[in-house]
């Protein structure tokens, strides 16, 4: 009895400062999803923008909030072929937009047209020779798109900030 | 002159440092909203023909947890919130009939025919309709969704007070 009085103070501090590393990990967590958060991205789906060996991103979340994610943004999109997974890529074209693309730029000059239906995207790499985007899994729901990319941060070398790209 | 200044300043810093406090507690007290409606649970109000019977008509509150899709518990049976393939504004309430590589058998138009269609639902992607079938726009117009648009798995139904309890299953 006399131990569990003794110990009191300390549980009440213990508490006291657990609280306080909460309240900051939630102040972190809603700046992350409603302002801005890094991101990995690596592959060489995005070259020359995103190197091959990883390039730590930051990517705001306001622009897709507020619905103003158009064509030559670069976004983070959660994937439609796993949840778990997110990509990399840049928005071609918006709902009701007509995109021409290359089929299979490697093989052949073949060429597509398509309207992009209501609520999508259409999303392709910059590096269209190897990337997996809407020409393989066909247009996006807007709702998947997580943020937009606009700065580089690491490393050093690759420093730069990443806008508007109509090709 | 300089007295009364200073004075005024004094008052002005403690009603400045008050709001501040104030302001730091709502934002905690945001904060932890935030939190919860995201990671445990939440009440929604929907509305709408498409889920008739299992849900009302002119509205029902229910309690949605967002844990199981996060875990990758939701399965065939379960009725869930979507975000809308179509407007990415709107949040849909409807069933998932099928999951990835399942094959799905459904109506193509009830009201005027008999068609059927059947298709298997592609990896990441779910098939979701409505309990009514009759009156709803689901997976039967828009295709298979990504699973990704999954926001959370319906729990209970707390209003009306009639209505009160967990959802009847359908298979």
């Amino acid at each position: 009895m006399q131990t569990l009085r003794q110990l009191t103070p300390f549980v009440k501090d213990a508490l006291q400062q657990t609280l306080r590393v909460t309240k900051f990990f939630c102040f972190l967590h809603v700046t992350n999803t409603y302002i801005c958060t890094f991101a990995w991205g690596m592959g060489p789906s995005m070259l020359p923008t995103i190197n091959l060996y990883g390039n730590l991103l930051l990517a705001e979340r306001i622009s897709t909030r507020l619905g103003k994610v158009g064509p030559g943004d670069v976004v983070l999109v959660r994937s439609p072929e796993n949840p778990r997974q997110f990509m990399t890529k840049r928005v071609k074209g918006g709902e009701g937009d007509s995109v021409t693309y290359l089929v299979n730029p490697k093989n052949s000059d073949e060429e597509k047209t398509v309207t992009v239906p209501q609520g999508h995207v259409w999303i392709e790499g910059d590096n269209k020779y190897n990337t997996k985007d809407s020409r393989k899994f066909g247009p996006v729901p807007y709702a998947l798109l997580q943020g937009r990319v606009f700065c580089v941060l690491w490393p050093p070398e690759d420093f730069k900030s990443i806008g508007k790209d109509f090709q | 002159m300089r007295a009364q200044l200073f004075q005024f300043m004094q008052r002005w810093k403690s009603t400045a440092k008050e709001a501040m406090d104030h302001t730091l507690l709502f934002s905690k007290f945001l904060c932890l909203l935030h939190v919860t409606n995201n990671y445990l649970c939440s009440p929604t109000l929907v509305y709408g023909p498409s889920m008739l019977p299992t849900l009302n008509l002119t509205g029902d509150v229910l309690v949605v947890e967002k844990m199981s899709h996060l875990l990758g518990i939701v399965g065939p049976g379960d009725v869930v919130l979507v975000r809308s393939p179509e407007n990415p504004r709107k949040t849909i309430t409807k069933r998932i009939v099928g999951m990835e590589g399942d094959r799905v058998t459904f109506l193509v138009d009830p009201s005027h025919s008999d068609r059927s269609h059947s298709l298997v639902v592609p990896k990441g992607h779910v098939w979701i309709q409505g309990d009514n079938i009759y009156a709803s726009k689901d997976s039967r117009h828009f295709g298979p969704i990504p699973y990704g648009l999954i926001l959370g798995k319906v729990f209970c139904r707390v209003w009306p007070p009639e209505g009160f309890g967990l959802l009847e299953q359908q298979e």
